[in-house]
C-alpha cells in the first residue's frame, strides 16, 4: 500500500521531518493487533512555493539521506524490520512511466506559481476597472505585491487562488496515474497560515473531482481514503521590527483558524460532506515560545522543531492503522462520516519526556527512539575502536574503509547531525521536550528519567562493550547478511539494543 | 559450520596422536639416558602428556568460554593465556614427576625436561585454540580473524 503524504507549507515540512526521525528509528504503522503493516510505502510530496524555506530544505536533505541509507540497507524491498524500515520514495521513483517529466525530488514543482508576484499571477493589470476594484476588495495591497517565491505569507486567500492550478501540473497527473486501488492519501498542513490552510481543501477537491482529469486510475482516486492532519496554532510570532509590517499577525491566528475550521466543516468534514475520511486535529495554545517574525523574506523560515510536529508525525501512522471498514462503507464504496481525532498528553506539563505520553504513543515510539539514540552514541563513540574485532570480523567484514563509505558518512554526518539538531530544537522550544539528556554520551544516563536496573552488584551497566558482546553473540549465530555490511551493522545493533533495553533499563513503556 | 567442526576434529586427532606417540615425541625433544629410561619404565610420560593436554585444552577452554570477554579479545590477551599455560604446565609436571622420581637425583634433568615441555604445552594450546575458538561469542577471532 502506498501512502501519498502531501506535506503543505512550513508546518508540512516540519511534521514530515519528525516523521523521518520516527521512521528512521523503526516506528512503523501497526494493525489492530499491534502487528506491523506489510508493504507500506510512503510517498511524500512537499507543496510549498517558498523553495528557500529553511525548514523545507532541511526536510528535503533528510529525505535524501533517508533514501540513501534505506536503499543501501534494504534495496527496493518494502518490507523490512529495524532502523529505516519504512520505505519512503519520491513521486518520480514510484512513477513507472516516463511519459510525464518529473524532477527527482520530493518537492512539488510550483514553477507556475512561485516565479510571480500575486498581482501578475492573476493578471491584475489586464483586468478591467470593475474587476480590479473587486480584486482590491478581496486582496490587500501587500498581498497583491506578494512575491510567491516566499510563499503566501499567511494568506490563504492567495493560496486558494494560486494553488488551484495544481491539478494541471505534471506532478499531479503523475500522482493521479500511479495511484492504485488500496493506496491512501494523507495531508499535513497548518490551518492558521497561508499555504497549508488553502492547499489542503483545494487538493482534496481536485482529488474528489478526479473524474474531470485525464488519469487512468481516476476511479480509485475519486474514492481514495483521505486523512488529514490539521495543525491548529501551536506557536506565536514576535512582532516585526518594522511596526508597519503586519503581513502575519499573531492576533489573526485564532480568527483565521475559526474561519478555516468553519470552511473545512462546510466542504470537507461536515455532515454529508465526508470528503475526508479521517481528520486529526492538533494544537497547543498557550504553551509556546514566540518565534522571530518572518513572513518568508527575513530569515527564510528556520523554525525550531516542536512537540506538536513530533506528535503530528504519528497521525499518518494512525491513519494507516485504520482498516478500510473504518473509513469506507465497503458495500457501496462511499466514505463513512469523517472520523475526527484529537490528542492529549497523559501529563500536561511544560517539560515533556517519554513518561508524559499516553500508553499508545509510548508503546509505539519509546523503544525505537531509544534504539536510535543508542545507535547514535554507539556510532559516535564505539564502533571505530571495535573495527578488526568481534562481530566486525564476521562476514561481511566491517573494515576501516567502511567508515569512509557514502552510507556511513550520510548516516553519521548528514542524518545524525540533523537528528541531534532536531532533538536540540525540541528541547529548547516550548513545550520543552527532553527525551534524551542533552549532550550525554554515557548510555547509562542518556535516556531522560530512565535509569538502568539494579543488579546484584549495583546498577547494571550499559556501554559500548555491552553492545559489542551482544552484537558478537548475535553475529556468531546469524548468517543472513550476504555481502551487505551496512545491513549487518544496523541489524545487529537493532537486535542487540532490543535485548539490552529489556534486560538493563528500568523502562517506562 | 562444517569447516569449524573439521578444525575441531583435526585438533582432537593431533592431540590423540600426541598422546599415542608421546614417548617418541618427548624423547625426540629431550633425551637424557637414565632419566628418560626411568620416565618410560614408570609410565610417567602418560602423566606428563595427560597433564600437558589437560592444561593446554583447559586453558584454551577457559579463555574462549569462561573469560570470553570483549575486554580480553585481543591477540595479546590470548598470548598472555598461552604464556600462563606454557608456565603452568611444566610447574605441575615438575611436581608430579618429582614426586614419582622421589629419591633419585634427577633435579636438573627434570627442569631441563620441563623446559622442553613448554614447547608441547604451547603447541597444544595453539591446537586447542584453533579447534574450539569458533563457537566463542567474543573471542572467536582471537588471535587471528577467521
Amino acid at each position: 500500500m502506498k501512502l501519498f503524504v502531501f506535506a503543505i507549507g512550513g508546518t508540512g515540512s516540519r511534521v514530515l521531518k519528525s516523521m523521518i526521525m520516527l521512521c528512521a528509528a523503526g516506528v512503523r504503522p501497526v494493525d489492530a493487533n499491534g502487528q506491523p503493516l506489510r508493504d507500506v510505502e510512503i510517498v511524500p510530496i512537499i507543496i510549498d512555493p517558498h523553495k528557500s524555506n529553511a525548514d523545507l530544505k532541511r526536510t528535503e536533505r533528510l529525505l535524501s539521506a533517508y533514501g540513501t541509507i534505506r536503499d543501501k540497507l534494504y534495496g527496493k524491498n518494502a518490507n523490512a524490520n529495524g532502523f529505516f524500515a519504512t520505505k519512503i520514495s519520491s513521486l518520480k521513483e514510484v512513477v513507472s512511466s516516463s511519459q510525464v517529466p518529473l524532477d527527482d525530488s520530493f518537492i512539488f514543482n510550483l514553477a507556475a506559481v512561485e516565479n510571480y508576484k500575486f498581482r501578475d499571477f492573476i493578471s491584475y493589470n489586464t483586468m478591467n476597472e470593475p474587476n480590479q476594484a473587486l480584486t482590491s476588495l478581496l486582496f490587500a495591497d501587500y498581498q497583491l505585491e506578494n512575491k510567491m517565491s516566499i510563499g503566501f505569507v499567511g494568506s490563504p486567500n492567495i493560496g486558494s487562488v494560486a494553488l488551484n492550478g495544481i491539478k494541471d501540473s505534471n506532478e499531479f497527473k503523475a500522482f493521479a496515474n500511479v495511484f492504485a486501488d488500496g493506496d491512501r492519501i494523507f495531508f499535513i498542513s497548518s490551518i492558521f497560515g497561508g499555504t497549508g490552510a488553502a492547499g489542503f481543501p483545494i487538493i482534496v477537491k481536485n482529488i474528489r473531482q478526479a473524474k474531470n482529469i485525464d488519469a487512468k486510475n481516476k476511479a480509485f482516486l475519486q474514492r481514495a481514503p483521505i486523512g488529514g492532519l490539521t495543525v491548529l496554532p501551536y506557536f506565536s510570532l514576535m512582532e516585526s521590527d518594522d511596526k508597519q509590517d503586519k503581513r502575519i499577525d499573531n492576533a489573526d491566528f485564532i480568527v483565521k483558524t475559526q474561519s478555516a475550521l468553519e470552511y473545512y466543516n462546510n466542504t470537507l468534514t461536515g455532515s454529508g460532506r465526508n470528503a475526508v475520511n479521517a481528520i486529526f486535529y492538533l494544537g497547543d495554545h498557550g504553551h509556546n515560545a514566540p518565534y522571530a517574525y518572518d513572513p518568508g523574506d527575513k530569515r527564510d523560515q528556520h523554525d525550531p522543531a516542536h512537540l506538536i510536529e513530533m506528535i503530528g508525525a504519528l497521525a499518518p501512522f494512525k491513519f494507516l492503522s485504520l482498516s478500510d471498514s473504518d473509513l469506507t462503507d465497503l458495500a457501496t464504496g462511499e466514505p463513512l462520516p469523517t472520523k475526527a481525532f484529537e490528542y492529549g498528553l497523559e501529563r500536561d506539563t511544560d517539560f515533556v519526556d517519554f513518561s508524559c505520553f499516553g500508553q499508545e504513543t509510548r508503546s509505539l515510539v519509546y523503544r525505537p527512539m531509544v534504539k536510535l539514540h543508542l545507535l547514535y552514541i554507539f556510532l559516535r563513540t564505539g564502533l571505530d575502536g571495535m573495527i578488526g574485532q568481534g562481530f566486525t570480523e564476521d562476514a561481511p567484514k566491517i573494515t576501516r574503509e567502511f567508515t569512509g563509505t557514502q552510507f556511513y558518512r550520510v548516516l553519521t554526518q548528514q542524518f545524525f547531525d540533523g537528528y541531534i539538531e532536531w532533538l536540540t530544537e525540541l528541547l529548547h522550544n516550548r513545550r520543552h521536550v527532553t527525551l534524551f539528556n542533552e549532550g550525554e554520551m554515557d548510555m547509562n544516563k542518556a535516556i531522560h528519567k530512565v535509569l538502568t536496573k539494579k543488579g546484584f552488584f549495583g546498577s547494571k551497566k550499559v556501554d559500548n562493550d555491552v553492545f559489542k558482546a551482544e552484537m558478537n553473540r548475535i553475529s556468531r549465530d546469524s548468517n543472513r547478511y550476504g555481502s551487505n555490511a551496512e545491513l549487518k551493522l544496523m541489524d545487529l545493533f537493532y537486535n542487540a539494543a532490543g535485548k539490552i533495553i529489556t534486560d538493563r533499563y528500568d523502562n517506562i513503556n | 559450520m562444517r569447516d569449524k567442526v573439521i578444525f575441531l576434529v583435526i585438533g582432537i586427532i593431533i592431540t590423540v596422536l600426541f598422546f599415542i606417540f608421546k614417548v617418541t615425541l618427548y624423547d625426540a625433544l629431550y633425551y637424557s639416558n637414565g632419566f628418560s629410561n626411568d620416565l618410560g619404565n614408570l609410565d610417567e610420560y602418560t602423566s606428563v602428556a595427560a597433564i600437558t593436554i589437560a592444561v593446554a585444552w583447559g586453558g584454551a577452554a577457559i579463555y574462549y568460554y569462561a573469560i570470553n570477554s570483549v575486554k580480553f579479545d585481543r591477540w595479546y590477551h590470548w598470548l598472555a593465556t598461552l604464556a600462563v599455560v606454557a608456565v603452568l604446565t611444566p610447574f605441575i609436571d615438575y611436581f608430579v614427576t618429582s614426586s614419582i622420581l622421589d629419591g633419585k637425583d634427577y633435579g636438573s634433568s627434570i627442569v631441563a625436561f620441563e623446559m622442553h615441555n613448554i614447547v608441547f604445552a604451547a603447541l597444544l594450546f595453539v591446537i586447542a585454540s584453533f579447534s574450539m575458538r569458533w563457537w566463542s561469542s567474543n573471542c572467536r577471532h582471537t588471535p587471528f580473524p577467521q
